[in-house]
């Protein structure tokens, strides 16, 4: 155990102030029926709290500022998930929050020693296949979804984290270039090629163009990381040729994307307020509502309008909360992300791994805000941890454990498996 | 390290580049959330005000006011109601909007927009019409305040859209914003073109003869409104005589290329043949310019429309704007406005307005010649049925609905500097009442207190 415990304890009271402001203002502005709905969700925050700060303790780590900062989060988007429309827990997005604690804790274990995982590459691999394969057999007609009874599972959000495993297990490999004719080439580098072409065309497939973005975003953090290996320093010559290669792309793919992706393109939101505009408009008309301190937890009307919870809950929670407090929040996600700035990854493959998860959060946080706010297309990408959506959840909760990895990864080889003769 | 550097500089460009969007962001929403709003409905909506404090549009709609207090201002000024889209209140809602992003919406809040009419002499305009229909518009060259801008039939805003369906044709528009057959007021654009070709020692020098009609070289006959003929006239003359026979020869004179008329058209604002219409925005307003067809010198439908009939269209506030730039003397028309000032929730002035000009669109030299042409006729013709103003005028019949109903046009200016009014007047179907556009300007000028 490396922590120090004044520093935790620190910690620990000031993710509990953070949460008891919040449940008080519910109680005091909010929108409640009954005192014993905020007694439940309070109880409900503070009990997972306390639990999460024991169980942390269990795990052995140099820094656990990735889990307080995690909890705070994720107990945050509790809080709000419960308030949206009146106050009562909202038991789904609870244990969603559970599950996604408990990812973080797997892709902890699972990540902190690169030299083990570096071996398991085939079966990352293989599982981003699995998880292919299922996609085009098991969901609907060209749908991303799983339906199981109740539930709906979104399995190419778990093909995030393992995509951001490809791509940091690849760094090792640029050592071992081999020479084709008269190019130096990574074997490796076409399979990551390849996986990517493929992730494309099954995104394609599932008309879900939305989440290509993050895919690209991460698959660009691993490219730039990839080619300048092992030379310490960006080359300009191909980083412009890359710039431009993906210039050409992006064109390209603007000019062949389908109908449904150009009519977004081009939507004007205010002259299709009750059509394609509908989401959007009403977002921006809440968080204009809201101003900067919002109108009070449970009090907004954005409730009403489809994926309130998810695609739009930026303006949600600005609508009810203020923008100054969602944007206290993103900014949170941001310091999250930020961690490894402050405290820098011990290898380099772990340094490959957390700039793949920055990608992932960030074209994740950009795609939902930026496009429900009409900056850019609306897509239709949850905001991590703050969205509803278990698979979303599992995913940013395997992410977060990725990064605590980083931050305390494990250095001893891998017990080598002896050959008998 | 370097490497793992390197993957930190990557980290950070990301979060920089989502930190700098987000700021972005922020910022759009904060300078754009009077505009969501107002497209929502939640908007609790200000006054608009008259240049003298006298109430146009009641937005909170807690206001008692007398029965059709607002109708002779009903289709310009609107209200949110959206069935009228082209009116101040629905293309300035924001600037109404009783918001702002930190205390959101206020009941009693003191946005409002105080424009430049005048209501009482909208008013008394509008009476003056009696139960003839029409279009006024008056402002003031110097400033470009619109003072009396009124269009009929029109509608009371406060007593809603009930019976939509019988409401007489052109009730929910203001006529002053959209083109209409100019008649002979079309004919300063022409003496305009032609002084500009040929300057005005030569213009002045040509005399052409009206018998009545004239056969052009294309064998098409221009009648003259007098039958027995204006004998030899020069431009000034003919342009008081409103002579067709003589305009058809002056196209028609070799001096004249076609060409250069179409540029000078161009010039003054017409979309000329093809051309896309032009459009100016009156404070969010959207008004019509000017269309003609201009093909061949020698053809009937080109001489016809120089004269002001035919495919020539102008709206009533494009030919308010000429009149300006005459009575400028400098050939720069002023831009008209109607709105003063805007206040927001608070009561701060949040805007104000400022008199613009238009680029040149002819020569000094040429509207000084034009002005006192104008003054000519106002002097010759006018001093009894509008006496007491220094007027430059010139009227207009204009032929519609294939010659079965004729309109009655005046456009003019008061050469005053105390009293620097524009104007143009459309009287429809003259013959269907007794108001005269003369009557009409007397009483605009009568009751436009500066």
């Amino acid at each position: 155990m490396y922590i120090n415990i004044f520093l935790y304890l620190i910690s620990c009271i000031f993710v509990l102030l953070t949460h008891s402001a919040m449940l008080l203002n519910v109680y005091l502005h909010g929108n409640t029926e009954s005192l014993t709905n905020v007694i439940v969700l309070a109880t409900a925050v503070i009990l997972l709290d306390f639990t999460w700060f024991i169980v942390m303790r269990l795990f052995r780590q140099r820094s656990f500022a990735i889990d307080f900062l995690l909890i705070l989060i994720l107990n945050m988007s509790v809080i709000f998930q419960s308030c949206f429309g009146g106050v009562h827990l909202s038991v789904k997005h609870y244990i969603t929050c559970i599950v996604s604690l408990v990812a973080s804790k797997v892709g902890f274990v699972l990540c902190r020693n690169h030299k083990w995982l570096q071996m398991q590459k085939k079966y990352v691999y293989m599982a981003i296949g699995i998880l292919m394969v299922i996609i085009l057999t098991l969901t609907g007609s060209r749908s991303m979804w799983i339906e199981i009874g109740s539930i709906s599972i979104q399995p190419s959000e778990f093909i995030k984290p393992l995509f951001v495993l490809a791509c940091a297990t690849s760094v090792a490999e640029q050592q071992n270039k081999r020479k084709i004719a008269c190019f130096f080439v990574v074997y490796e580098n076409f399979a990551l090629y390849g996986l990517i072409m493929a992730i494309c065309l099954l995104q394609w497939w599932c008309r879900d163009l939305g989440s290509l973005p993050t895919f690209m975003g991460i698959f660009a953090s691993g490219f730039f990381v990839r080619i300048c290996y092992p030379k310490a320093k960006f080359s300009k010559k191909t980083l412009i040729t890359a710039g431009v290669i993906l210039l050409i792309a992006v064109i390209i793919a603007l000019k062949f994307a389908p109908v449904y992706v150009q009519e977004r393109l081009h939507a004007d939101i205010w002259n299709d307020r009750s059509g394609s505009g509908w989401q959007q408009s009403h977002a921006l008309i809440a968080i204009a509502d809201g101003g900067w301190f919002g109108k009070g937890a449970g009090n907004g009307s954005l409730h009403e309008v489809f994926a309130y919870e998810n695609d739009i809950v930026f303006a949600t929670i600005s609508e009810e909360w203020g923008l100054i407090f969602a944007l206290v929040v993103i900014f949170t996600i941001i310091i999250l992300v930020s961690i490894p700035l402050i405290n820098p990854p011990r290898s380099y493959y772990h340094a490959t791994m957390t700039a793949g998860v920055c990608a992932y959060f960030i074209m994740q946080m950009s795609l939902n805000i930026f496009g429900s706010c009409n900056l850019i297309p609306f897509t239709g990408v949850t905001i991590p941890f703050i969205s509803a959506g278990g698979s979303s959840m599992i995913a940013s909760g395997l992410m977060a454990g990725m990064l605590m990895a980083s931050q305390s990864p494990e250095i001893k080889n891998p017990p080598v498996r002896r050959s008998t003769q | 390290m370097k490497g793992i550097r390197r993957c930190q500089y990557i980290i950070s460009l990301f979060i920089l580049f989502f930190i700098l969007v987000m700021a972005i962001l922020t910022i759009k929403i904060r300078t754009e959330a009077k505009f969501y709003i107002s497209n929502s409905d939640k908007q609790i909506l200000g006054m608009v005000y008259d240049r003298n404090g006298g109430v146009l549009f009641d937005g909170t709609g807690k206001g008692w006011y007398e029965d059709n207090f607002f109708v002779d201002v009903g289709n310009l000024i609107g209200d949110n109601k959206g069935q009228m889209t082209n009116t101040l209140v629905a293309q300035n809602l924001d600037k109404l909007s009783n918001y702002s992003f930190s205390s959101g919406a206020i009941d009693d809040g003191k946005a409002a927009i105080y424009t430049t009419l005048d209501h009482n002499a909208n008013r008394a305009v509008y009476n003056a019409y009696g139960f003839q229909k029409g279009c006024a518009v008056a402002y003031n060259y110097k400033t470009g305040e619109i003072l009396v801008c009124t269009s009929l039939p029109s509608l009371d805003v406060t007593k809603g859209y009930d019976g939509i369906e019988y409401f007489e044709s052109g009730t929910l528009i203001s006529k002053n914003m959209y083109c209409t057959v100019p008649g002979s007021t079309q004919k300063i654009s022409t003496v305009i073109s032609a002084l500009e070709i040929l300057g005005t020692d030569t213009l002045f020098s040509k005399v052409y003869n009206c018998s009545g009609h004239y056969t052009n070289l294309n064998g098409d006959t221009i009648d003259c409104h007098n039958w027995s003929g204006h004998g030899d006239q020069n431009i000034q003359q003919a342009l008081e005589n409103s002579c067709n026979p003589f305009f058809a020869q002056l196209i028609e004179n070799s001096e004249l290329e076609i060409n250069d008329i179409i540029k000078k058209y161009r010039k003054l604002g017409y979309a000329v043949n093809d051309d896309d219409m032009q459009y100016i925005e009156i404070d969010g307003i959207r008004c019509e310019k000017a269309s003609t067809t201009l093909v061949d010198k020698h053809e009937f439908r080109t001489e016809w429309g120089c004269i002001g009939q035919g495919d020539t269209m102008v709206s009533p506030i494009q030919l308010m704007m000429w009149q300006s730039a005459i009575a400028n003397g400098t050939g720069k028309m002023t831009m008209p406005h109607l709105i003063d000032h805007v206040t927001d929730v608070s009561g701060d002035i949040t805007e104000t307005a400022e008199t613009e000009f238009s680029k040149q669109i002819f020569s000094p030299e040429t509207a000084g010649t034009v002005k006192q042409m104008m003054l000519t006729n106002g002097t010759n013709h006018y001093t009894y049925s509008i006496g007491g103003y220094p007027l430059g005028v010139k009227s207009g019949t204009a032929q519609v609905q294939d010659g079965e109903k004729e309109n009655s046009l005046l456009v003019g200016f008061v050469d005053d500097p105390n009293k620097p009014i524009a104007f143009c007047i459309m009287i429809e179907d003259k013959n269907s009442g007794f108001a005269t556009t003369e009557q009409i300007a007397r009483t605009m000028l009568d009751s436009i207190i500066l």
